[in-house]
């Protein structure tokens, strides 16, 4: 059931961003994201364990660079929650096959397809609420919620991090 | 921690981009990168409250017997969405059924059990602890630890049963054994003939020199049994003991070295092993079952090793064994160990040497190419020119080609003592 998800994560992001691109009218970008979305089938399928995070990695990339060249916000952000989703349940995969037995298998995937469900739908939620507001404000005000929201990135990541090791 | 760490990245750099390009749409992007580190953070695992228990179903036996680990994971602590558990497996240890890894979803108050079966060369084994590692659903945010769960399986050297291994020392103990002590008295064998004296059984008067001499009755003595000291001298130099094929002579010398000591044992004899390698590990001699589990636990953790001071057989050190004893060497030989031996020989020793043979064992690996053929020829050659040497100094040498089992080699050579060695005071 996993492998399968992830195939479909990789289709749907592949397809989401490649159609963004053509309907903006960059064909060589579609061609690029299906090319990128090809190599990673082909990358799972060999079992390269690395093809996950670059690709994941080069689909936000390319999300990104779309955005900035006037892609549909609506094609590029379930690209990156698609591409997001295939990440996970590619690693989540390679866990349930690096273990030499799994306890309650059903149940554990059960349990993780809910959470990635409710992450991805949370994801997609406040994305869509976020590209729809619109406020205006000068420079200055922007600058001083932009240092915030560094700072609080910050501020959060260093605390993960500390939690982690 | 890389994924981590690249979600943690990409997210970091859409923000940035975002407030620098003042681009809406970017900052949306970043934010599905920024929930799945929040879900992790959120649903992260707590500080691990963890207990294992480990169980095996023996801790001590032969080598290659099945032994079947247990073990048991207890949750003290919060709820674990995500754990794996690892058992360390010693490395000398061969996994033959079951997983001693598993991946499971723990409650507060649950357990996970793990039961692998393994089985492995000899030695003395101790397992350490459990590694584990818990992690929540996405599988971002990991908590490690390592479980002390001791435990110490001990693999003892295979033990074949020998019928009967006949040996001659000069000197033997004082309690009844099975070794005859070149004394006159009940026994079995024929030691020679006596004057009659009063309380001699009259079944025992030879009455053929009884007749020869009208005067007299003489009686027949037999030759005492008794018990004796054996020596086990093991030979562990690593230039003698070669390796073919990943089998090593040295673990054949260990069974016969095994073998031999339980052969000694049961017959009552006082028996102590030397190893001689890259030191010299001494087990006093003793007696019995006792002694028994001293001399296979001895040998579970004998190694090969080079030294300086004991690459040759020179620093033997005989004060360790009794005056006039048996002593038995288990080494493949080489070259130069001839003139300790007959040292050793002419101190009163009684020797017996059991050489696995290293020539057809290394050559049986080789390809069969002519040059292969001369070379084992020469090196075959010089072997039973050394042995010869070695039965000229009165040295009883046992010639054991590996491929042949142990006890049949044995019955073959050591099953009744050469007529040469049996005959009363003509014995070296």
């Amino acid at each position: 059931m996993i492998p399968k998800l992830s195939l479909v994560s990789i289709l749907v992001a592949t397809f989401a961003l490649a159609l963004g691109y053509g309907l903006g009218g960059l064909g060589v970008g579609a061609s690029l994201v299906a090319a990128l979305g090809l190599l990673w089938l082909l990358g799972q399928r060999a079992g390269w364990g690395w093809v996950a995070s670059a690709m994941l990695a080069l689909f936000v990339g390319a999300a990104a660079v779309g955005t900035w060249l006037g892609v549909g916000a609506g094609w590029t952000l379930p690209g990156v929650v698609a591409a997001l989703s295939a990440w996970d349940l590619d690693h989540f995969a390679r866990r349930l096959g690096g273990a030499g037995r799994v306890v309650g298998v059903r149940e554990l995937e059960r349990r993780h397809l809910w959470r990635l469900l409710i992450v991805d739908s949370a994801g997609l939620l406040l994305g869509a609420v976020a590209l729809g507001i619109k406020l205006k404000y000068g420079l200055g005000v922007a600058l001083l919620l932009g240092l915030l929201a560094v700072l609080c990135l910050s501020r959060a990541i260093g605390f993960l991090n500390r939690e982690i090791r | 921690m890389r994924r981590f760490l690249l979600l943690s990245g990409l997210a970091y750099a859409l923000f940035l981009l975002g407030l620098a390009t003042l681009s809406g749409g970017l900052l949306a992007l970043a934010l599905p990168s920024i929930i799945f580190l929040g879900a992790a953070l959120l649903y992260g695992p707590e500080e691990l409250q963890l207990r294992a228990t480990r169980t095996l179903s023996a801790e001590r036996v032969s080598q290659g017997a099945p032994v079947v680990v247990r073990l048991s994971i207890a949750n003290e602590g919060s709820r674990l969405e995500e754990v794996l558990v690892e058992d360390v497996v010693p490395g000398l240890l061969e996994l033959t059924a079951g997983e001693p890894s598993a991946l499971a979803s723990l409650p507060p108050g649950g357990t996970v059990e793990l039961e692998y079966t393994v089985r492995g060369t000899r030695g003395i084994l101790d397992f350490q602890a459990v590694r584990v590692a818990a992690s929540d659903r996405l599988g971002l945010f990991r908590r490690r630890a390592m479980l002390p769960a001791p435990g110490r399986l001990t693999i003892l050297p295979q033990v074949l049963r020998l019928r009967r291994v006949a040996i001659r020392p000069r000197r033997t103990r004082a309690y009844a054994g099975p070794v005859p002590s070149r004394q006159g008295g009940s026994g079995v064998e024929f030691f020679g003939v006596r004057e009659y004296q009063v309380g001699d059984p009259r079944r025992w008067i030879n009455w053929r020199a009884s007749a020869r001499h009208p005067r007299a009755l003489f009686t027949n003595e037999f030759e005492q049994e008794r018990i004796a000291d054996v020596g086990l001298i093991l030979d562990a130099r690593q230039r003698v003991n070669v390796r073919s094929q990943g089998d090593a002579l040295f673990e054949h010398a260990i069974r016969a070295t095994a073998s031999l000591a339980d052969t000694f044992l049961n017959d009552g004899n006082r028996v102590g092993l030397l190893i001689y390698g890259w030191f010299r590990d001494w087990t006093f001699p003793g007696y019995g079952k006792v002694q028994r589990e001293r001399i296979l636990r001895a040998l579970a953790q004998a190694r090969t090793g080079d030294s300086m001071v004991f690459g040759d057989l020179d620093a033997l050190p005989t004060r360790l064994f009794p005056a006039r004893s048996q002593i038995v060497l288990v080494s493949p030989l080489c070259g130069d160990d001839l003139p300790t031996l007959i040292r050793l020989r002419a101190r009163g020793y009684q020797l017996l040497v059991v050489s696995p043979d290293p020539v057809t064992f290394e050559v049986r690996a080789l390809e069969s190419q002519p040059s292969v053929a001369l070379a084992a020829r020469i090196a075959h050659l010089e072997r039973v020119l050394l042995l010869r040497k070695m039965r000229q100094a009165g040295i009883w040498t046992v010639d054991w080609h590996v491929d042949r089992p142990f006890d049949q080699a044995v019955h073959a050579s050591l099953g009744r003592l050469p007529h040469w060695f049996r005959a009363v005071g003509v014995g070296p």
